[in-house]
């Protein structure tokens, strides 16, 4: 659906998490963040700074990690979002989320959501990432428990988990 | 409360922006902090956000031929992983790949990083040392403006409000040219650059290009460190002295400030490297 058909029905709407959704009266500085929480209920996506240094607001927009902090809600409409409630198959958690579990990757969890969408988007390229490379794709997002460590074993884990179509 | 507008089209954009009470909006990753601010701090808001992503021609990049084309609307993950921006103006690519983090890098643009003119910006250091020149259209018409001509102030631009950075003409740079960028931050990514530089050189050293960024109020090649390299005879000893000029060149202009104290060691070991890396470059092709 074109940006223009979306803006002229003065509602916005977009894919969430596979579903469709459409919301009424969305100012245009709103960011896609305050849309997810405020709007739609979605508390998985945290504001830690507001200003894009810390990546716990980061969801995927068609696919690629953006911080929603900085995205204009109005500029995911007619597209894809996805949101750490999206990632789980029912009861089934993504391999991420098991990875991070099992590692011992979450300590407060503030950050783990940011962290695993941006994980998640490395992975959807690179399911051999170096330490290297990971360090690169979660550099944008900050965590002050873990030391980072363990976060990194996690996600090779997850990449191996997927590799090997482990559930 | 500001309007959304969509912009599907070029006249589009430049139709809602024509009223003057328009801000372009790109990636947002400086837009939607000013937004915020300004929201907390009980400021008006700009009356409509013109989202120009889905503008074709912004998007353009065409770098054969005698005028190496870069649209304003490329993002720094487009930049930094286009095989032709790689091939042909690494540093460009180097620059980019240094900007924010992943997140940042997949919305933030070239064209709002030199729209925002902030002093510490990667992209425009780069955009210098290729002498680039921003194409920008209104409903009026269009003009040409060099970058350095274009941003006067921390943060301020010869850019009218209904004005729109189209893209921008890069220097074709014929024959063999070693470039680098190098960057000091305090993290390494989402870093503010604390210095950046951008650096071009050609195998007789003539035209050097050599841009310290975040330094100073506007964007500037350092005239003084490229006749010095001009014509000299590449090693670590001109590198070297390169990157003392670079230092006092800083000082001469900014006097010296608490900052000084790690920049200016920082500027002339960081010159000195960014040269000789752009050097190897060279060396390797031989």
């Amino acid at each position: 659906m074109p940006p223009n058909h979306l803006e002229k029905t003065g509602r916005l709407e977009f894919t969430l998490n596979g579903q469709p959704v459409s919301l009424a009266d969305v100012p245009g500085e709103a960011s896609l963040l305050e849309v997810l929480r405020g709007r739609l209920g979605l508390l998985g996506s945290k504001e830690g700074c507001g200003v894009g240094e810390c990546g716990a607001c980061t969801v995927l927009l068609e696919g690629r990690a953006v911080n929603s902090c900085l995205t204009a809600a109005w500029q995911a409409a007619g597209k894809r979002v996805i949101t750490i409630e999206g990632l789980a198959q029912g009861e089934v958690l993504h391999p991420l989320q098991e990875a991070f579990v099992q590692t011992g990757a979450v300590q407060c969890g503030f950050c783990t959501p940011g962290m695993i969408l941006a994980a998640c988007d490395l992975l959807s390229k690179n399911l051999r990432p170096s330490d290297q490379e990971i360090e690169t794709a979660l550099a944008g997002n900050l965590c002050r428990c873990t030391g980072y460590h363990d976060i990194l074993r996690a996600v090779k884990r997850a990449a191996r988990w997927i590799r090997e179509e482990r559930p | 409360m500001s309007r959304f507008v969509a912009a599907a089209s070029l006249d589009e954009a430049l139709a809602a922006l024509a009223s003057g009470e328009a801000k372009v909006l790109a990636g947002g990753t400086d837009l939607m902090v000013q937004l915020r601010r300004a929201r907390l701090a009980g400021d008006e808001l700009p009356a409509e956000l013109v989202d120009v992503n889905a503008v074709p021609e912004l998007t353009r990049l065409e770098l054969e031929g005698s005028e190496p084309y870069l649209g304003a609307g490329l993002t720094f993950h487009n930049l930094g992983s286009a095989p032709q921006v790689q091939a042909k103006y690494p540093l460009l690519a180097q620059a980019a790949a240094t900007v924010g983090s992943v997140q940042v890098r997949h919305t933030a643009t070239i064209g709002g990083n030199v729209a925002n003119a902030s002093p510490a910006a990667d992209g425009l250091s780069a955009l210098v040392a290729l002498n680039a020149v921003a194409h920008i259209a209104s409903g009026q018409g269009r003009r040409q403006c060099p970058l350095t001509e274009l941003i006067t102030a921390p943060n301020e631009t010869t850019l009218a409000p209904d004005e729109l950075i189209l893209g921008f003409v890069l220097d074709p740079l014929p024959g063999s040219w070693g470039q680098a960028f190098y960057k000091v931050g305090r993290r390494q990514a989402v870093s503010v650059a604390r210095l950046n530089l951008a650096v071009c050189l050609e195998r007789e050293l003539k035209d050097p290009r050599v841009v310290l960024g975040s330094c100073f109020p506007t964007p500037r090649r350092l005239g003084d460190v490229e006749e010095l390299l001009s014509g000299g005879q590449p090693g670590e000893e001109l590198w070297r002295k390169a990157g003392a000029q670079a230092a006092s060149h800083f000082t001469g202009v900014c006097g010296w400030r608490e900052s000084a104290v790690y920049k200016v060691p920082a500027i002339a070991k960081g010159t000195a490297r960014a040269l000789a890396d752009a050097w190897s470059v060279l060396e390797d092709q031989l």
